[in-house]
């Protein structure tokens, strides 16, 4: 087997999210600060050419960034006071806010904004052009950023982790090398800092390997299927915000809706769907096209057009979920860390700020020379610390209180706001979300419900769209000569059990119709297809998965969505 | 052998293009950019060139700074230099006002063979490759998928309708390169902290004498009318929906 190339770099941050970026431009600026003072001081040594590389699956810095998104400005004004001067893209600030539950043909407004979701001093953003813009800031800074290349495997020296290599390209569908084959490299850092968003592939095998996870709740997730629309003038105002609960989802589903207000007369609409629901014929892309249909939201789109699709996992779990951030070699930032705070639905700022503070523990194990878990653990420290640290703590049992269904949980989470966090016990327990679902027969009574009972939809392309056109709308793609990144241990179990039992979700889960049981002409029984290539990377197929049979990897890098204005 | 790739920065395939207020131009924030697909043929052949008979490519292009990025791209597929005539408002001019800056950057060059992509994504127009081969006086070979050179001459094949010519014409020459030429190598992560360190040179129109004396104009930009959605012709049997498919052809489309 031929030996990959190697390449040394000092800190390498995985994942060109906001939670990386934040962290490698406070590191670039703690060290010249650092650097500066020893010159001052004459003591000390000074850290050169310190090599800060950013490792990015996407084509391009934001491509594979989507969120809602209102932002906490709190950690964007410490890591970039001029951030204004700059040209940050906020779309609004927050001017009005409201809360409502919908019903399928009305809506009850609440008379007050639940204080979690007071979102006053916040901005309206799109995550993927703010994340593009922090690439500018960061780049400037002489950190070198590589997208269209995907990591594949954690690097270890022992137990240590040594860094990431990253996959081969020009692979055929067969698994041949194509004339271009161009094989990926070791890249070796003295700390590796995971910052791959929600369900990240690498961090996923290294919680486990390390046992990470160890004492913790399992993570749970919801799916965000979201759309930008553009809409006619003065139709819907910047830095309006609305939140939304009940229709389309039953009370024993968590989520809900959101309506954010662009400017230049554009809007982001999207339907938050907890991946722990039970019903095996629920469709999270259905379920947001319904929305669009409620009197208030169709009232809203009236006359507008779609300008860009996307859809992606968050982490709900919280305080309990979230698993041990430094190991020997690494930290984990971000959404890989669980660091969303479900219950103000807010992960941007939680995201930068935990970059930040990986920074200051970097830049001391950097001084030191000492990249162990002990060096490294003042990260946490200084995470439980923080403002996002206490967040986490104060609504640490906010999704596990869903556990009831959706009346018991508002219950639960009033008190829960006002007594600090406490319900009943200190810590609810959670389980992983796979585990939630129930058979066909066990939520229908029949094996075989109604197109009715099941609830489906006719798209009818002006309004409501099926999965293609929306995949059109993301511009997804990716090499088709290749294998598929969806990896399925035991395609048996899908012609078996999740038949009899499920009727094979995934055919329904996955946002982008990558799913597919196809008649084959030839044996004249129907085999899963996967169309690989319409992925949004967005991770709810290895979530889901009722038998933990979807692994899901990185296809070749440079692939997937490009999102710019999600 | 002096190698010299021309290429030009359009928008990438995936974006959603709008036209612009005044109707003569596309809506050019939230784009994003790339090489040109047809000029990764270009590069790939120029650089395969290099690696068979040894020589230097150096990479030309010209527009706003943002052209920078395409240019390093090529740098780190292994083009060793890269020229920038760079100029903010020069993206949507006309071909010919393009070949006049690229063949002044070129002449200073002495170039063996000139790579082009055989046309851009964006306008369609595959004019700045013959204009630049006019200008310097230098035959052109086009849509080349496949290329030999040897003894200071380039054997090219080129498919035309109906048929494939073999064409041949002494170096220096202009070659324009179409899909099936090659397949376009991936830059390297190695590749890619290389290229930072190439030679990458800025001009200005000035700095080369010219001036921008567009003689096209865009009149109207109009985007293509929207297309009506697809019917599918119900039916259960080969004869029923052969049945409904020849109704449809004859009563709705009137096709027959």
């Amino acid at each position: 087997m031929a030996e990959r190339d190697v390449m040394e770099v000092d800190v390498l941050f995985v994942g060109g999210g906001v939670s990386s970026l934040s962290g490698a431009i406070h590191l670039r600026n703690l060290i010249e600060k650092h650097n500066q003072k020893v010159a001052e001081q004459g003591e000390g040594k000074t850290l050169d050419e310190v090599m800060i590389a950013v490792l990015e699956k996407g084509p391009y810095l934001g491509a594979h960034s989507l969120s809602g998104a209102v932002m906490d400005p709190v950690a964007l004004k410490e890591l970039v006071p001029d951030f204004s001067e700059k040209g940050a893209p906020l779309e609004a600030e927050v001017t009005g806010e409201e809360v409502c539950y919908l019903t399928k043909s009305g809506r009850l407004k609440a008379p007050i904004v639940p204080p979690p979701l007071d979102n006053h001093g916040f901005y309206v953003i799109s995550l993927s052009k703010f994340t593009e813009w922090m690439g500018t800031l960061a780049e400037e800074k002489g950190i070198d950023i590589f997208p269209g290349f995907a990591g594949v495997e954690v690097l270890y020296d022992g137990d240590k982790v040594a860094g990431v290599g990253t996959g081969d390209k020009g692979i055929d569908a067969h698994g041949e090398k194509k004339s271009n084959y161009e094989p990926g490299i070791d890249l070796r850092a003295k700390v590796t800092v995971f910052g791959e968003g929600p369900r990240g592939s690498l961090t996923k095998s290294l919680v486990k390997k390390l046992n990470l996870d160890e004492g913790r709740n399992p993570q749970n997730y919801v799916v965000g299927v979201k759309e930008v629309w553009e809409l006619p003038e003065g139709r819907f105002a910047p830095g309006k915000v609305i939140h939304t609960m009940g229709y389309p989802h039953k009370s024993d589903t968590y989520g809900g809706g959101f309506i954010y207000g662009m400017k230049n007369n554009r809007v982001s609409v999207g339907l938050l769907t907890g991946l722990d629901y039970a019903d095996p014929y629920l469709d999270p892309h259905r379920e947001f096209q319904k929305f669009k249909l409620h009197p208030m939201v169709a009232g809203i789109l009236k006359d507008g057009k779609i300008v860009q699709y996307g859809a992606k996992t968050a982490p709900v779990g919280g305080y309990w979920s979230v698993p041990k951030l430094a190991f020997d070699g690494g930290v984990l930032v971000g959404d890989s860390a669980g660091l969303f705070v479900s219950q103000k639905i807010k992960g941007v700022h939680a995201a930068m700020k935990s970059g930040m503070l990986a920074a200051e523990a970097i830049l001391q194990a950097l001084i030191k020379e000492d990249y162990s878990a002990a060096q490294l653990g003042s990260y946490e420290d200084a995470l439980r610390q923080s403002y996002v640290g206490k967040d986490l703590y104060k609504c640490r049992n906010f999704h596990q209180a869903f556990q009831g269904g959706l009346w018991m949980a508002m219950v639960k989470a009033g008190f829960q706001y006002i007594l600090g966090g406490k319900i009943l016990s200190d810590r609810l327990p959670a389980e992983a979300d796979f585990k939630h679902q129930k058979t066909v027969a066990e939520v229908y009574g029949t094996a075989a419900p109604s197109e009715e009972q099941v609830g489906n939809l006719k798209f009818d392309g002006e309004r409501t769209f099926d999965k293609e056109t929306d995949v059109y709308h993301s511009g997804t793609i990716h090499e088709e000569h290749q294998p598929a990144h969806l990896k399925i241990p035991d395609l048996n179990i899908c012609y078996t059990t999740c038949v009899e039992k499920f009727q094979n979700p995934c055919l329904r889960f996955c946002p982008a119709n990558v799913y597919e049981m196809k008649m084959d002409e030839n044996t004249g029984k129907k085999g899963m297809h996967l169309n690989f290539s319409n992925c949004l990377h967005c991770k709810t197929c290895d979530v889901k998965d009722p038998f933990e049979n979807i692994n899901w990897v990185p296809p070749e890098g440079g692939g997937g969505p490009k999102y710019s204005v999600v | 052998m002096n190698i010299v790739v021309c290429i030009k920065q359009v928008p990438d395939t995936e974006a959603q293009i709008k036209v612009a207020g005044g109707g003569k131009s596309i809506v050019t924030d939230d784009i994003k950019w790339v090489m040109n697909p047809y000029d990764e043929y270009g590069v790939e052949e120029a650089l395969k060139l290099k690696e068979a008979q040894g020589g230097e490519v150096t990479v030309v292009g010209v527009g706003p700074k943002r052209v920078t990025e395409s240019l390093r791209t090529a740098l780190a597929m292994g083009a060793d230099k890269a020229v920038l005539v760079e100029d903010a408002n020069f993206y949507g001019a006309d071909p010919i006002a393009a070949a006049k800056v690229l063949a002044a950057v070129i002449k200073g060059l002495n170039p063996d063979i000139i790579f082009f992509g055989q046309r851009a994504v964006d306008d369609d127009a595959g004019i700045a490759a013959s204009a630049v081969a006019e200008y310097l006086g230098l035959p052109q070979l086009s849509t080349v998928i496949k290329l030999e050179i040897a003894d200071g001459k380039a054997k090219a094949t080129r498919p035309v309708e109906g048929m494939t010519l073999i064409l041949e014409a002494p170096l220096p020459v202009v070659v324009t390169a179409q899909k099936g030429l090659n397949e376009p190598r991936y830059a390297s992560l190695p590749g890619i902290m290389k290229a930072k360190k190439k030679p990458l040179e800025v001009k200005t129109l000035a700095d080369l004498g010219l001036e921008r004396a567009d003689k096209l104009e865009v009149l109207a930009l109009t985007p293509p009318p929207q297309r009506a959605a697809g019917k599918k012709i119900a039916g259960e049997t080969p004869d029923e929906l052969a049945a409904n498919l020849a109704k449809a052809l004859n009563e709705e489309a009137k096709a027959i």
